[in-house]
């Protein structure tokens, strides 16, 4: 059985105390059990369920719904590269293959390690600034591929 | 009380009608999938939408109320243009699987596309999207995710009327699909439904899934017997075999679902061993077959006989709670009229109590019997003996000598069903002579000193008063077996060999005759009978 | 020119409370206090201001369509789901000036009589997160925020919400929906948010850009913000550019720019020489018009839907000549399949069946036929549905392959 250590619990009361009725801190609290326990499997939205008093398959129907909500495993670096207009016109898939080719791995895939994934996301809001990508909750941008190795050298190291 | 126009029709609609139902009630049918009158309005299939004048957009019909000097057209070109274009979406990514598919038949994407579709498929089969097939959902329910067309009417019926949660979507856009949580089964007592509700072939029944295609079924109303709800029913059935029971919408009493174990309870009639032939118990004790008049003669001698050197008193009339009104109604007619007897029972384990008692908040209840209030308002109630254990008493102090008994097996089993029964068998031993109706076999029956065989639940028309004190029929959906008679029917016979005058050729005779001579079923009527049902008068005892 | 939105965004530290008062801020809140909450909506009424998310809708009659003394609570929610293709200036905004969308959260609660609020800002603008909740916090200290705004008799929480990334959000009842803690579902209408809408209650959702520019129009007077703009289209905008220009970013300037004139001047021209091919002047949602159409456009509303396009939420993606429109047009379509809820059936299917088709295009694999069978399908889907997510695939995809008909057509040859 999976559980939220003390400090999760001190976060998940927070959460809920924002919120007029407590189903709308649904979403911040998968959120917060993906911080927690990597990605929202099964048995994460049964605790998800059993927490909050929701029957499990409500709950990983509500996290289906969310792409930054993972349905499987994702790597430490989870690296998402923005496919949308303006990151293709200025070169989002040369990026994709910098990476593919760098890491070893396809859109999709995991490094072995278990340090890096891709994949492709939409629009991240970074147009002025493409080609983009999201890794956590940071923004690399106008990427090159050369940048990008250097990026993925540092985060290796790190 | 709006007044509008649909198709150049006016029509008064109710207040707050949407137009999907202010059409219905007018006999227009719109086109839906995921609208459903007793689930709240979703508004997701867009097959029903509509041209309302002065709304630039078509809007759709299940989520638009009706309102004054509103002009609604349902079948003009633009309209129709729609919903040609919304079944062929429907129909892009879904399989055409129809030749191995149970809906076939009863199937809204078959039923539209013969109406609005006829387009010839745009899409290669290889662009189309690929889901999972054949997935157990339990004891009831088989779940196709190509075929669902996504309308949520199972997930509203799990979230809204059972409050299980247990089907939900999962996934977004084209790759959304509905299911369980790791395919777990869905185990709420109502889940059946979902198949009913499901408007495609993505919900299955487990238990008449390829037995046979639709089109060879026979349908007649009924109403099920499996507890004091009474709920509107259909059975389909084929060459003398019933394959299901579907609910049949009545708002006020089952709306438009059915437990589970009501619907499976079609199965109980065909287990056990039936009574088929009448068995006369002969000087030897032992019982003896005999063709149904010989049968009756023996029976009606046999009690006559038992009246006389006893006396009325010493004769007793045992209804069941699951007899129809009208058997009820004879028996009570020929125990006090041609026996001299005047006292009936019925009560094996407090029906008269448990038939009011909800078994949870939906339709189920604690009476596993379907006329209970029928027995209660012709009198089986007697205050004086109290019961199936006051009889027993009686009988044991040898007050009680002979008795008629109706005696059928509930359809729905519990626990308590085997001291039920053998309540009913002690007695049966304890008594010089019994006269018993039954339709399944049990060893105990050999202490009868006849034994009538009867139809069953669904093999005779006739009517149950449900918990609300409705008078409801259910009409005969196939013939008994052997020699079986309906009870009315048998003591219709039994009446008529003692010499009352009465002629009776339908179970609906007796249902006239009984409005007559009973004064709480004076006010019903009869063909409310046949439809909603009738609230008999209950006299503000009930 | 006179910005509104964008005078401190680059002074240093703007985003400390000390910093953004010394550039005069908060100072519209202690303004709109001493009004009335009514002469507020007036005033906001009165400035023309429309909302900048997209639709453009009158913001100032927004607020006044929520009901007075209704007994539930009136809700206001920061729509910061900022994810139109092409747009990023709320970003903007957020990262540089977040206590200039505090202010303007404040001053529209004083006003809509709102003493509990949310920023719904997407997931995937975490790193906002952290700056908005500093700023936030700041406010709770300074005690602007709190059990009393500024020191009146006035309590308001204002809560940061994060998505986890569904385009759909930014319709606003998927929003209120996904704030609520279910799929992101937009809901049928009416009831309207106003009067029903997050927890039933009366709700006004306004985009970032709108209601930052509130604590302006209240400082310096509604006619001030009036007189710059248009006739029907008020005040200043935002307006993200990206794509084939030399400096991509975020202008702000009056309503009516020449379209233009704004690609040369502001964003720098094209690179390399090149010549213009088209431009989506307003997100991906909206029709792409041609390097011809572009030359009568100015921008603002009315302009823009007089050129068969839209303002929609200011994100103006460039394309030069060497542009492959039936790449565009695919990969936007790829996007809106992606991105559709999938509740109603004609965008569920007709966007993941309009991909597929321009995929199978772009690859070389095409018919002719399959031009006339992705308009068919923009007709079937258009205006069928809850919310306008399907509406905005038939812009793009109608547009495309009508104006660029002769691209598609020599993707398809030889089939």
């Amino acid at each position: 059985m999976i559980e939220f250590s003390q400090e999760a619990k001190r976060r998940y009361n927070a959460i809920v105390s924002h919120y007029p009725e407590k189903r709308a801190a649904l979403i911040p609290v998968l959120h917060l059990a993906q911080r927690e326990f990597g990605w929202i499997s099964q048995e994460v939205a049964d605790y998800v369920g059993e927490l909050m008093d929701y029957p499990p398959s409500d709950v990983l129907s509500v996290a289906t719904f969310y792409t930054l909500l993972h349905k499987k495993p994702a790597g430490k670096y989870h690296m998402e590269v923005c496919r949308n207009v303006s990151c293709w016109l200025m070169g989002a898939y040369r990026c994709v293959d910098e990476i593919k080719s760098l890491l070893r791995i396809d859109v999709g895939g995991m490094t072995e390690d278990g340090r890096f994934s891709l994949n492709l996301t939409e629009c991240l809001g970074s147009c002025g600034t493409a080609p983009a990508m999201q890794v956590g909750d940071r923004y690399y941008e106008n990427l090159t591929p050369q940048s990008l190795a250097e990026i993925i050298e540092k985060l290796k190291n790190d | 009380m709006p007044k509008l126009t649909i198709n150049d029709r006016e029509i008064e609609a109710r207040d707050g009608a949407m137009i999907i139902q202010a059409a219905a009630e007018a006999g227009i049918e719109i086109p839906h999938y995921c609208y459903h009158q007793d689930l709240p309005v979703d508004g997701n299939c867009r097959m029903c939408l509509v041209e309302v004048e002065k709304m630039p957009k078509l809007t759709p019909a299940c989520a638009t109320s009706v309102s004054e000097g509103m002009v609604v057209n349902t079948h003009n070109e633009r309209v129709k243009e729609a919903v040609r274009g919304v079944l062929e979406f429907l129909l892009v990514n879904h399989p055409v699987d129809c030749p191995v598919c149970d809906q076939a038949g009863e199937c809204r994407l078959q039923d539209y596309y013969m109406v609005y579709g006829l387009h010839t498929s745009e899409i290669p089969l290889e662009m189309k999207v690929r889901k999972r097939k054949v997935i157990d959902l339990g004891p009831m329910v088989v779940l196709d995710t190509e075929r669902c067309v996504l309308c949520s009417r199972c997930i509203r019926f799990c979230d809204h009327v059972t409050g299980t949660g247990e089907l939900q979507f999962f996934g977004r856009g084209d790759h959304v699909e509905i299911g369980t949580f790791e395919d777990r089964p869905i185990l709420n007592p109502y889940s059946g439904n979902v198949v009913d509700i499901c408007p495609v072939g993505a919900l299955t029944s487990r238990d008449f899934r390829f037995k046979c295609r639709v089109w060879f079924l026979h349908s007649t109303d009924s109403v099920c017997a499996g507890c004091s709800t009474g709920c509107n029913a259909r059975i389909d059935h084929r060459d003398g075999a019933i394959f299901r029971m579907i609910p049949r919408r009545n708002p006020d009493v089952n709306k438009s679902w059915l437990c589970d174990e009501g619907r499976l309870s079609i199965h109980e009639i065909g287990r056990g061993e039936r009574v088929r032939r009448a068995l006369i118990k002969g000087r030897d004790g032992m019982q003896a077959p005999a063709s149904l008049g010989e049968a009756l003669d023996a029976a009606n001698t046999g009690l006559r006989e038992a009246a006389r050197k006893y006396g009325g008193a010493a004769i007793l009339g045992v209804g069941s709670a699951s007899a129809t009104n009208e058997a009820l109604f004879l028996l009570a007619r020929y125990v006090k009229g041609q026996l001299g007897g005047d006292q009936l029972e019925f009560r094996l384990d407090s029906e008269d109590r448990k038939a009011l008692e909800p078994e949870d908040k939906i339709l189920r209840r604690f009476d596993k019997h379907p006329n209970s209030m029928g027995a209660l308002a012709l009198g089986f109630a007697g205050d004086e003996i109290g019961g199936i254990e006051g009889a027993i008493s009686k009988a044991r102090e040898g007050k009680i000598k002979a008795a008629v008994i109706l005696y059928y097996k509930p359809l729905v089993t519990r626990e308590t069903d085997a001291l039920a029964e053998a309540r009913i068998a002690e007695l049966v031993s304890l008594l010089e002579f019994s006269v018993l109706f039954a339709a399944h076999k049990a060893d105990w029956q050999t202490d009868a000193g006849v034994l009538l065989p009867v139809a069953a639940w669904t093999e005779e028309e006739g009517t149950y008063t449900n918990y609300q004190s409705r008078v409801q029929a259910a009409l005969q959906a196939i013939n008994p077996p052997g020699d079986a008679q309906p009870a009315w029917s048998l003591l219709a016979a039994l009446l008529e060999a003692s010499g009352d005058t009465s002629v009776w050729s339908s179970s609906t005779d007796v249902l006239s005759d009984m409005k007559q001579a009973v004064s709480a079923f004076a006010g019903i009527d009869l063909d409310s009978v046949y439809s909603q049902g009738a609230l008999i008068s209950t006299n503000g005892a009930l | 020119m006179t910005k509104v939105l964008l005078s401190n965004i680059d002074r240093p530290e703007q985003v400390k409370l000390e910093t953004y008062r010394a550039s005069g801020g908060y100072r519209g809140l202690e303004k709109a206090l001493k009004l009335d909450q009514a002469a507020v909506i007036e005033e906001v009424k009165a400035s023309g201001l429309r909302g900048r998310g997209g639709a453009g809708f009158p913001t100032g009659m927004k607020w006044g369509f929520v009901p007075r003394n209704s007994p539930k609570p009136t809700y206001l929610l920061c729509n910061a789901d900022e994810s139109e293709p092409g747009t990023f200036k709320d970003r903007l905004l957020m990262e540089r000036d977040p206590h200039l969308l505090i202010e303007g959260m404040a001053i529209a609660c004083y006003a809509l009589n709102c003493h509990l609020s949310y920023i719904y800002l997407r997931g995937e603008y975490e790193f906002i997160a952290h700056i908005l909740q500093k700023a936030l916090d700041e406010a709770y200290e300074a005690k602007i925020l709190g059990p009393s705004l500024m020191g009146r008799d006035f309590a308001l929480d204002i809560f940061l919400h994060l998505g986890e990334g569904a385009y759909i959000c930014g319709e606003e009842t998927a929003l209120i929906e996904s704030l609520e803690g279910y799929r992101g579902y937009p809901r049928l209408k009416p009831p309207f948010p106003a009067v029903s809408g997050f927890l039933a209650s009366p709700t006004v959702v306004n985009n970032v850009e709108t209601l930052c520019a509130v604590p302006w129009i209240i400082q310096n007077g509604a006619a001030a913000y009036a007189s710059m703009g248009t006739e029907k289209s008020k005040g200043t905008k935002l307006f993200s550019v990206s794509g084939h220009v030399n400096k991509p970013g975020v202008y702000e300037v009056e309503m009516g720019y020449p379209l233009l004139d704004f690609i040369k001047n502001e964003s720098g021209g094209i690179p390399n020489g090149r010549k213009l091919k088209a431009v989506i002047p307003g997100g991906s949602s909206v029709p792409v018009l041609t390097a011809q159409e572009c030359e009568s456009v100015v921008l603002d509303y009315e302009s823009l839907a007089k050129a068969g396009s839209m303002l929609g939420s200011g994100g103006v993606i460039v394309f030069d000549e060497t542009t492959k429109m039936p790449e565009v047009l695919s990969v936007i379509a790829d996007f809106y399949a992606h991105e559709s809820c999938g509740q109603c059936t004609p965008c569920r299917e007709g966007t993941g069946w309009a991909a597929k088709i321009l995929r199978n295009i772009v690859a070389g694999k095409g018919k002719r036929s399959d031009l006339e069978l992705l308009l068919k399908i923009a007709n079937m889907m258009e205006g069928k549905t809850i919310c306008p997510l399907a509406d905005a695939d038939v812009m793009p995809i109608r547009s495309f392959v009508n104006k660029f008909r002769n691209e598609f057509e020599d993707f398809c040859n030889g089939h």
